[in-house]
C-alpha cells in the first residue's frame, strides 16, 4: 500500500489535499498584523509630515529596539503557555549590575554580566515554573517585585553612569543609515525565528505550549526545556537592559518599567495565543513596531501622555478582539470537517 | 424471558417515565439504536450490557445531560421533553453519576446540601448552611450509613467510597421521583453496598423509580425487580429478575458475535522468545502481575473499567510509576524513570486518551508523525524540513491519513487520528508496542486498517500488547487474551479456542468457564 509517487515532484501540493486550508481570505486574516501595521503606516503619512523623516524613522526604529527584543524574550515563553512578567524589572537589574560592576570599565565585560544576570533570573524562574511546576504568573510576580527592590537598594534611587568611555557606542552606531542596535534587534529576531521553526528545540517549544500532556506523553523532555526557554529569554532580557543602558547613557532605577505590558501586548497583537503552541516571531516584531508607530505618531500628534496609554490600551483590546474572530473561525472549520471524513 | 407489560402492582399505575425511540449518535458511532422502554414508580429496573453497549448514554439522556439525535423522553408529572440537567430536575430526575459530584474543598455538610445552592441563591445565599438543622443532615448522612462523619471535615478527606455515599446523601435532602444510580457502587465496598441496598429499598417503598446501571450481576439480582439489557446499542430484551438466571442475562449481554477477522494462528512454541517479561508487577491498580510478550506475538489484556489493565500498560511504557516488580527486555532487567527511558529502550504505549495524550492539537498531521523521531530528521538540533517533509508525504499515503501532512490532525476523525498516532510510533521502530483501547471512539470501516497494521506489526516481529474493552475484538486480533479482575490477572486464554463469553464471565467473575 506504500506508494512513493508524487513526492518528489510538484513542490508545495499536498498528496492527499483534502482539508488543507485555502489560501483565501482566512489567510488574509492571519495576516492581520500587518495589515494593522500597514494602514497605521498610511494614517501617520497622513496626518503629519514629520512622520516620514529620516530622522524620526531612525528614532522610531532606535526607541523600539531594545522592547523589540524583550518582546522576543516574551514570545518564547508566551508560546510555552507562561508568561513573565518580571523582564522589567530584569531590564533595570541587568542595566545597573552591567553599569556599576566591573562591566563599567569594559563595554565587552558589560555585556557579558547583563547577559549572565538576566540569565540567572530566568534559570530562576524557569527552575520554580519547570521542575517545581508553579505558576508562572505568581513566580516572575514575585521575581518582578525582587529584581526591581535589588535595584532601588543598590541605586538608592539615583542613575548609575558607567565608566567606560565608549558604552554609548553601540547605540549611536549606524551601518548605512540603519542603527546597529536595530539590526542587532533584527539579528536576533532572526535567529529566534530560526530557533523555533528550523531546530528540535523550537518544536518542543511550540509541543509543549499545545498539550504538555501530549508532549510528554511523546517523550520530550518537558521539564528542560522550560527550563531552557526561561533561561535563554532571560538572558535576551539581560542583553536588553545592557542596550537600554547604552542608549541612554546611563542605568537608570525605573529604567524597564511597565515593560512587561508591552512585551506581552505586543506578543499577543502579533497573533500568539496567550493559551500557548501558537505564534510566529515575524508577529512579534510587527506587534513591536505597531505599538512603536502608535506611541510614536501620538507624541507627534501632541497628544497628552495619558491619552497616549488610553489609545494603546485600546488598540490592545481591537488586537485581541481580532484574535478571537480568526480563531472562532477556524474551531467552526475544525467541528465540520470530522463530520465529512 | 417474556416481555413485561402486563405485569401487576405497580405496572397498572401511569409509568414514572417513557423512553420513545431514543436515538444518540456520535461522529462515526452510534451510541443508542431506537430504544423504548419505560419504568414504574415504586420498582428498580437495571440497566446492563457490556462496555460500550449505550447504559451510560441512556442514563445520561434520561437525565437530560446529552441531548437526543431522535427520539425523547417524558416524565409522569412533567409537561414536556428532558432535553437539559435543569428541566430534568424539575422533573425530579436526580442523577448520581459513576464519579461522585463531590467538591473537594467543600465541608461534608456543604456537599450534602450542594445541589441546593441554585435554590438559596436566588434569594439569601449566605442562609444556605443556617437554613438547615444540623440534625437533617446528620440524619441523611446516617441514611446512607455515613455516621461516624464530622459534618466539618474536607470532603477531599474522603476514601472513593464515602465520597461515593456523600453523594448518595443527597437523595435524602433532594425531592425526586426517578433515581439514577449510574455504576455507582463501581468503586464501593461490600459495607457500602449493603447501604446502597437498604437506601434502594426505602426508594423503592416510597415509590420512587429507581434506574439501576451495572455490569456487575450479584448486585442487578440484589436489587432489581426488572433487567433491561443494552447491546451495541440496541435493547435486546426487559426480563423479569426472578424469571431468569444470571446466565440468561450475561447470554443477553453478550449475543452471537460476528467476527471481523479469523483469529491468528498460535506461534509455534519454538519460535517463542520473550521479548518482554512482566515479574510480579505492582503498579496502581495492578496486583502481582506476571506476563511475557514473545516477538511477533500480539497478547491481549481484558477487563472492566478500573481493573488494572490500564494500570499494567502505563507501567510497562514507563508511564507510571511501578511499586515492586520487574520488567525484563530482552532478558535484561530495566526500570524507566519516565516514558523516555521505555522509548528509548524500545518500548512505546499508544495512549487511550488519544485526544489529550496522543498528538499535539495545534500541530499538522506531518509535525505530530515527527514529534517522537525529530532526531533522524536533524543533524546539531536543527531540523532538514525538506527531508521531513518527504517522509511525511510517504506516511500520510502509507497510513492513508486524510488531510495531507499540512491539515491539522485535531480536525480529524477518530480513525485518523490514531492512525497519526501509529505513524508517530510506528517510527521509533521499537520492540514492543503497548496499545491501549485503540479503536475507542472509531468506526468499524476505520478500526479493520487498524487491526491490519496492529497485525502486520507482529508480522515484523514485534511484541504487542492490546488493552481493550472489546473482548471479541480481542480474540480476532490477538493470539492469547489474559483476562484481569481487581487489579489482578485471572486467567489465561488462548484465541483459537476460546469464545468471548468465557472471557467476559471471567472478568466479571461469574463461574470460571
Amino acid at each position: 500500500m506504500t506508494t512513493a509517487t508524487g513526492t518528489e515532484t510538484a513542490g508545495r501540493k499536498t498528496p492527499s489535499g483534502g482539508t488543507r486550508p485555502s489560501l483565501g481570505w482566512g489567510w488574509v486574516k492571519d495576516q492581520y498584523p500587518i495589515i494593522i501595521l500597514v494602514l497605521l503606516l498610511i494614517v501617520a503619512a497622513f496626518s503629519t509630515d514629520a512622520f516620514f523623516t529620516p530622522r524620526n524613522l531612525t528614532n522610531l526604529v532606535v526607541q523600539v529596539s531594545v522592547i523589540g527584543i524583550v518582546t522576543l524574550a516574551q514570545f518564547m515563553i508566551i508560546v510555552t503557555a507562561g508568561i513573565d512578567i518580571s523582564v522589567g524589572s530584569v531590564v533595570a537589574l541587568a542595566g545597573v549590575t552591567c553599569a556599576m560592576l566591573y562591566g563599567g570599565q569594559s563595554v565587552v565585560l558589560a555585556i557579558l554580566v547583563a547577559v549572565v544576570v538576566g540569565a540567572l533570573c530566568g534559570s530562576f524562574t524557569g527552575y520554580l515554573v519547570s521542575f517545581r511546576g508553579l505558576e508562572p504568573f505568581i513566580v516572575t510576580l514575585g521575581m518582578m517585585a525582587l529584581a526591581r527592590g535589588i535595584v532601588y537598594a543598590t541605586t538608592e534611587g539615583s542613575p548609575v553612569t558607567p565608566a567606560a568611555e565608549n558604552f554609548r557606542v553601540i547605540a549611536t552606531t549606524t551601518i548605512a543609515g540603519v542603527p546597529l542596535i536595530a539590526l542587532i534587534w533584527l539579528g536576533l529576531a532572526l535567529v529566534i525565528g530560526f530557533l523555533m521553526k528550523r531546530t528540535v528545540f523550537g518544536r518542543r517549544i511550540y509541543a509543549i505550549g499545545s498539550s504538555k500532556d501530549a508532549a510528554r506523553a511523546s517523550g520530550i523532555p518537558v521539564e528542560r526545556t522550560l527550563f531552557l526557554v526561561y533561561m535563554l529569554a532571560g538572558a535576551m532580557v539581560g542583553f536588553a537592559g545592557f542596550l537600554l543602558t547604552a542608549r541612554v547613557g546611563a542605568a537608570t532605577p525605573t529604567a524597564g518599567n511597565l515593560y512587561e505590558l508591552d512585551a506581552i501586548a505586543a506578543v499577543v497583537i502579533g497573533g500568539a495565543a496567550l493559551a500557548g503552541g501558537r505564534g510566529r516571531v515575524l508577529g512579534a516584531v510587527v506587534g513591536t513596531l505597531i505599538l512603536g508607530v502608535i506611541t510614536n505618531l501620538l507624541v507627534l500628534l501632541n497628544v497628552s501622555t495619558y491619552m497616549q496609554d488610553a489609545f494603546r490600551g485600546g488598540l490592545i483590546l481591537f488586537a485581541i478582539i481580532l484574535t478571537t474572530v480568526s480563531f472562532t473561525r477556524r474551531k467552526r472549520k475544525n467541528a465540520v470537517v470530522p463530520a465529512s471524513t | 424471558m417474556e416481555h413485561e407489560h402486563d405485569r401487576g402492582g405497580p405496572a397498572t399505575a401511569e409509568p414514572a417515565f417513557r423512553i420513545s425511540h431514543l436515538t444518540k449518535t456520535y461522529p462515526g458511532v452510534t451510541a443508542l439504536d431506537d430504544v423504548t422502554l419505560e419504568a414504574y414508580p415504586g420498582e428498580v429496573l437495571a440497566i446492563c450490557g457490556a462496555n460500550g453497549a449505550g447504559k451510560s448514554t441512556l442514563s445520561k439522556l434520561l437525565a437530560g445531560q446529552e441531548r437526543p439525535t431522535a427520539g425523547g423522553v417524558t416524565v409522569a408529572g412533567y409537561d414536556g421533553e428532558i432535553t437539559d440537567p435543569s428541566s430534568a430536575i424539575d422533573a425530579g430526575v436526580l442523577f448520581m453519576h459513576q464519579e461522585p459530584l463531590v467538591i473537594e474543598d467543600f465541608t461534608v455538610e456543604e456537599n450534602v446540601w450542594l445541589t441546593q445552592i441554585s435554590k438559596a441563591g436566588r434569594n439569601r445565599p449566605w442562609n444556605l448552611v443556617r437554613r438547615h438543622r444540623r440534625e437533617q443532615t446528620l440524619e441523611a448522612l446516617a441514611a446512607v450509613g455515613m455516621r461516624n462523619v464530622p459534618l466539618s471535615a474536607r470532603a477531599g478527606q474522603l476514601g472513593p467510597g464515602p465520597r461515593q455515599m456523600l453523594a448518595l446523601s443527597r437523595t435524602q435532602v433532594n425531592p425526586h421521583r426517578i433515581l439514577i444510580l449510574d455504576e455507582t457502587t463501581a468503586s464501593t465496598t461490600e459495607d457500602h453496598f449493603k447501604d446502597v441496598l437498604a437506601l434502594v429499598d426505602r426508594e423503592r417503598a416510597a415509590g420512587v423509580c429507581v434506574i439501576f446501571v451495572s455490569h456487575r450481576m450479584d448486585e442487578v439480582f440484589a436489587m432489581a425487580d426488572r433487567i433491561a439489557v443494552l447491546r451495541n446499542g440496541a435493547l435486546v430484551d426487559t426480563v423479569v429478575a426472578s424469571e431468569v438466571s444470571r446466565d440468561d442475562v450475561m447470554t443477553l449481554m453478550i449475543g452471537e458475535s460476528v467476527m471481523a477477522l479469523e483469529p491468528p494462528q498460535p506461534l509455534p512454541q519454538a519460535e517463542r522468545a520473550p521479548v518482554l517479561r512482566v515479574d510480579s508487577l505492582y503498579a496502581g491498580a495492578a496486583r502481582a502481575i506476571d506476563l511475557d510478550v514473545a516477538a511477533g506475538e500480539i497478547v491481549g489484556l481484558y477487563g472492566l473499567v478500573g481493573s488494572g489493565r490500564s494500570s499494567v500498560a502505563r507501567a510497562i511504557s514507563g508511564n507510571q510509576e511501578t511499586e515492586s516488580g520487574s520488567i525484563e527486555l530482552h532478558g535484561k532487567a530495566r526500570t524507566f524513570r519516565s516514558n523516555r527511558d521505555a522509548i528509548a529502550a524500545g518500548i512505546v504505549y499508544v495512549s487511550e486518551d488519544r485526544k489529550r495524550e496522543g498528538f499535539i492539537p495545534s500541530f499538522a498531521n506531518g509535525q505530530n508523525m515527527t514529534l517522537s523521531t525529530l532526531g533522524a530528521y536533524s543533524s546539531l538540533g536543527v531540523i532538514d524540513l525538506g527531508k521531513e517533509r518527504a517522509r511525511t508525504r510517504e506516511l500520510i499515503d502509507e497510513y492513508a491519513v486524510k488531510g495531507g501532512t499540512e491539515g491539522l490532525t485535531v480536525a480529524l476523525s477518530g480513525g485518523n487520528q490514531q492512525k497519526v498516532c501509529l505513524a508517530k510510533w510506528l517510527e521509533a521502530d521499537p520492540d514492543v508496542v503497548v496499545l491501549d483501547e485503540p479503536t475507542k471512539g472509531i468506526d468499524i470501516g476505520a478500526r479493520l486498517t487498524i487491526y491490519t497494521i496492529i497485525r502486520r506489526l507482529a508480522e515484523q516481529g514485534k511484541a504487542v500488547i492490546v488493552v481493550s474493552s472489546e473482548a471479541e475484538e480481542l480474540l480476532s486480533l490477538c493470539h492469547r487474551v489474559l483476562v484481569m479482575r481487581d487489579g489482578r490477572i485471572v486467567s489465561e486464554h488462548a484465541s483459537q479456542d476460546s469464545a468471548t463469553d468465557q472471557i467476559i464471565r471471567a472478568a466479571l467473575g461469574g463461574e470460571a468457564a
